[in-house]
């Protein structure tokens, strides 16, 4: 006998001949464990350190944020335009995000490979790249080398090359990542997803585009786009690390002083607000698989919602808090899967809220009909008072240990900037948290949920899948 | 937009933490303050090692429980120490299956685990506040664990689903579950750390409960803290629960070890993909070894950034890779140097190995400029800077040496000996390790159409 487990068998073996209270914590456990006792009230330190955040506007309209953390001798520069992806026409689709990659395939005085070494040798960190709102640029690296970093940063989003042949590079890259997304099945089940719910809209393609519109792309196009875009009355710029905010904001304003502002882009149409209108079904083939990758969704809320703070609370006790959630229990407690989440895209317009999760082909049905009963009974059965507060907890809990570094909140403040909510946000949102009630998180449910017309997306090997369809409606095989 | 799996309790970590290990080893520049510095080391009258290392400036603390065993003490049922850390969730004599990670859950904090070749890691990473219920939680689940039928039945089928995600639905799965078990033949590194199905369906109460007595000692055990807490509390509290614990008289290890490698070894695998897999490895030293920083150095040369020679040949000149990236593994017995590529769909694996390999041998042939010498030393510092910032960074980084070398390693040490490498070693342990007759190659490539000759 050995380990802790000898201790145990002991300490039993003790309870049993004075046959007092065995089996009672207090005999065991002295003094009382933690989970016996109230929850100790949890501390609300300051998101932000009071006076380590300066927000400067320059002439030109460009919004400069510096984030003072003089601890570790490094330092986070990001370039953030408030549009994105979601502005281009679906026959247009992955145009933005081409022209993100390209801003660090040469730029200035150095070509593509010019510019890696100048990264490289500084041993920092560069990326370029789009999203549904926003194309950004984000370079990191020790904070000695500040000025070098902002050079950097400065030539990729104001001087980009759009080398005609790195232009051909990268679209050859782009079409070949394409093609092996689809060995993942995670992404294929996203992408059909997507598809499954809006149709037309440019949300049903992902941002990096398809093969048929990324064919399309060439450096004329990019360049356009980038002239469009990048203006200083759109975007925002954040420092954050170990500088001086006085001179930080001189150096920025040397850089990006004399930036000409102009018109902003249009942010396109909103998605239909019943996506799909009626239940769809759709089966992505995959015949090598055994593990069926499922998806059930329909549309969201934007990320400016009112319902979004006691929607997302819903969402932890649905599927978005790990171990915890319901979906959880119900498909990991039988042993059916490994994970199964839900979520919410919060977009300027609103985006899908999914549920997945994936099991063994075999049991696919069953999984499935739990998982659409979770989503019937987040209706029916709503969260009570012990799951809002413990969603609360974690909710509050989870976003002080979000924000642990200087980039992190950094990052946030962006964010809200980039979606004009309150630039307080941060410091407001544990006790907007706190003050959501049971008959809210009923209400939001109640009006945002909607099994019953959900898309359905199921990637695995079709001649197993459909048998086990019947009765859920009519579907659709798909190559991937 | 999908949610992030919060649920994932990375066991395969194993394979991405390979790619922490060449990035990390390296310091920062000039004057930086180390904080591990501060880290004291107590030890318990029951072997319990617990390493310390307060910071109130952050809002975090990080709590993690570093077992020492993992996949490489199978010696009958691989996937074991894996399938056992999924029953230290499982329920204990006062808590039900999964209320450990609820009740950390419900106050904001992860909770999670992985399960690695030479070691077993539980954190929590919650507030201040917290910190006494982990403690408790950690106590409770150590003396009092539970392992039924029941909870055991339904962990072997999540740990199935677990091994189809990662391991057989993935073309890079394939290639890793592949290539190890070329490149050891003997030693128990050669088994994947989730094991085989056949060994996960055929686990029992009885072997879980063995290797628990065996191996959850407090002599086999280090406890690491890291962030927002008060030391003196956290160490009484400690004393009073985990200092309970009674240790083990003997831990048991594999007495394996790998022979001689002599000649190349190849291995095609079959899947239904669209770009192919290219993964290779050599041997390569354990940890420790006075290579590893030239190694280490060699990494950064071949694969870190646009400009590094294998993003640059295959990636940017040639477009027939996706990616490419070679780099030094350390564990505790043994090491590799792996190399992973994806092939562009359509295009040829054996073009994209033979074009790989041009490299390495490049590195053989001929010594590295100094600018390449310097960019690289640049970026291992850089690194290590960057895993400075959070509280569970910082818990992993002194778990891991204590866990390992019995000492934290102080950053100073650590840059002087990046610094110290020069071309000449970066040539010299190309040509000890990297060479022809030590490598081991793997192709998942899509299986021949019917009909093809």
């Amino acid at each position: 006998m050995s380990g802790r487990l000898g201790f145990a068998h002991s300490a039993l073996l003790a309870c049993a001949i004075l046959s007092s209270g065995c089996g009672t914590i207090s005999s065991l456990w002295e003094p009382k464990p933690a989970w016996e006792l109230p929850a100790p009230s949890p501390i609300d330190r300051p998101v932000v350190t009071k006076g380590a955040v300066d927000r400067t506007d320059l002439e030109n309209g460009l919004r400069v944020l510096i984030h003072e953390d003089r601890r570790l001798p490094r330092v986070s520069i990001g370039l953030v335009v408030r549009r994105g992806a979601a502005v281009e026409s679906p026959d247009r689709a992955g145009s933005v995000a081409f022209m993100a990659d390209l801003l660090e395939r040469g730029a200035g005085d150095r070509d593509a490979l010019a510019f890696a070494e100048a990264v490289d040798a500084l041993g920092a960190s560069f990326g370029s790249g789009a999203d549904w709102d926003t194309v950004s640029v984000a370079v990191s690296g020790l904070s000695r080398d500040f000025d070098t970093l902002l050079d950097l940063l400065a030539d990729a989003a104001l001087r980009p090359r759009f080398d005609e042949r790195e232009a051909e590079r990268a679209r050859g890259a782009l079409l070949a990542s394409l093609e092996q997304a689809k060995d993942d099945p995670a992404t294929l089940a996203s992408w059909w997803a997507n598809r499954a719910l809006y149709g037309s809209h440019r949300f049903a393609l992902p941002v990096e585009g398809t093969p048929e519109t990324v064919a399309r792309l060439d450096a004329a196009t990019a360049r356009q786009l980038h002239a469009a875009f990048f203006l200083p009355n759109d975007a925002i710029l954040s420092v954050s690390g170990d500088v001086d905010p006085a001179q930080a904001i001189a150096a920025v304003r040397s850089r990006f002083g004399d930036w000409s502002p102009g018109e902003t882009v249009d942010p396109g149409p909103p998605p239909p607000e019943r996506a799909p209108p009626e239940r769809k079904i759709l089966v992505v083939d995959r015949p090598d698989l055994g593990q069926v990758r499922i998806v059930v969704g329909h549309e969201g809320i934007s990320r400016t919602d009112d319902d979004r703070i006691p929607l997302s609370l819903f969402n932890l006790v649905l599927g978005g808090s790990g171990f915890s959630s319901r979906l959880m229990a119900a498909l990991r407690g039988p042993g059916l899967t490994y994970g199964a989440g839900s979520g919410l895209a919060l977009r300027r317009s609103p985006g899908p809220f999914f549920v997945s999760t994936f099991t063994r082909v075999e049991e696919l049905r069953p999984a499935l009909d739990i998982l659409l009963a979770e989503l019937e009974r987040a209706r029916s059965d709503p969260p009570g008072e012990d799951e809002l507060s413990w969603a609360r907890t974690l909710a509050t809990g989870s976003f002080s240990m979000e924000l642990e570094t200087s980039d992190a909140v950094t990052r946030a403040l962006v964010d809200l900037d980039v979606y004009g909510l309150p630039e307080n946000s941060l410091d407001t949102y544990r006790g907007r948290v706190r003050a959501v009630t049971v008959d809210e998180v009923a209400a939001v449910a109640r009006e945002h949920l909607h099994p019953e017309r959900a898309a359905i997306v199921l990637v695995g090997p079709a001649e197993q899948i459909t048998p086990q369809l019947d009765g859920l409606g009519p579907y659709e095989v798909v190559e991937p | 937009m999908y949610p992030a799996m919060p649920n994932t309790r990375p066991l395969i970590r194993a394979l991405l933490v390979f790619a922490c290990g060449w990035i990390a080893a390296g310091p920062p520049a000039g004057a930086l303050e180390d904080p591990a510095a501060r880290a004291e080391v107590t030890e318990l009258d029951n072997g319990l090692v617990v390493v310390t290392l307060e910071d109130t400036t952050t809002p975090v603390v990080s709590f993690q429980m570093w077992v020492k065993v993992g996949s490489r003490d199978e010696t009958a049922h691989t996937g074991l120490a894996h399938l056992f850390e999924h029953m230290m969730f499982n329920g204990s004599k006062h808590l039900g299956p999964e209320e450990h990670a609820q009740l950390i859950t419900a106050r904001g904090g992860m909770v999670n685990a992985y399960t690695s070749y030479d070691e077993t890691v539980y954190f929590e990473d919650v507030t201040r506040e917290t910190l006494p219920l982990v403690i408790d939680l950690e106590y409770e689940r150590l003396a009092y664990l539970d392992i039924s039928d029941e909870t055991l039945a339904r962990e072997r089928e999540v740990v199935l689903e677990e091994r189809r995600l990662r391991n057989e639905d993935q073309p890079m799965g394939r290639a890793y579950e592949s290539l190890l078990a070329l490149l050891w033949q003997a030693h128990p590194y050669r088994t994947p750390v989730i094991g085989w199905r056949s060994d996960i369906e055929k686990t029992t109460v009885e072997i879980c409960r063995r290797f628990f007595d065996t191996y959850y000692a407090p002599n086999n055990i280090v406890i690491a803290i890291a962030g927002d807490f008060d030391t003196e509390e956290a160490l009484a509290h400690i004393r009073r629960t985990l200092g309970r614990l009674t240790p083990a008289e003997e831990i048991p290890r594999s007495p394996t070890e790998e022979p001689e490698q002599r000649g190349e070894r190849r291995a095609i695998v079959h899947f239904d993909l669209r770009s192919p897999v290219l993964a290779a490895a050599w041997h390569a030293p354990a940890t420790g070894s006075e290579d590893g920083e030239a190694l280490d150095v060699l990494s950064q040369i071949l694969s870190d950034g646009r400009s590094s020679r294998l993003y640059r040949s295959l990636v940017h000149d040639d477009e027939i890779a996706l990616s490419a990236s070679g780099g030094y593994w350390e564990l505790k017995d043994s090491g590799a140097f792996l190399a992973i590529a994806g092939v562009r769909p359509g295009e040829s694996v054996d073009e994209v190995e033979r074009l790989f390999f041009a490299e390495t041998d490049r590195l053989r042939n001929e010594r590295v400029s100094e600018a390449e010498l310097e960019k690289a030393k640049r970026q291992l510092e850089v690194s290590l800077v960057d895993n400075l910032a959070t509280s569970h960074a910082l818990a992993a980084r002194i778990g891991r040496d204590i866990t390992t070398f019995g000492r934290i390693r102080p950053l100073d040490e650590r840059l002087d000996r990046i610094r110290a490498v020069t071309a000449e070693d970066v040539q010299r342990v190309a040509n000890r390790y990297l060479v022809e007759d030590q490598r081991s190659v793997v192709h998942v490539v899509a299986p021949p159409v019917e009909g093809d000759a």
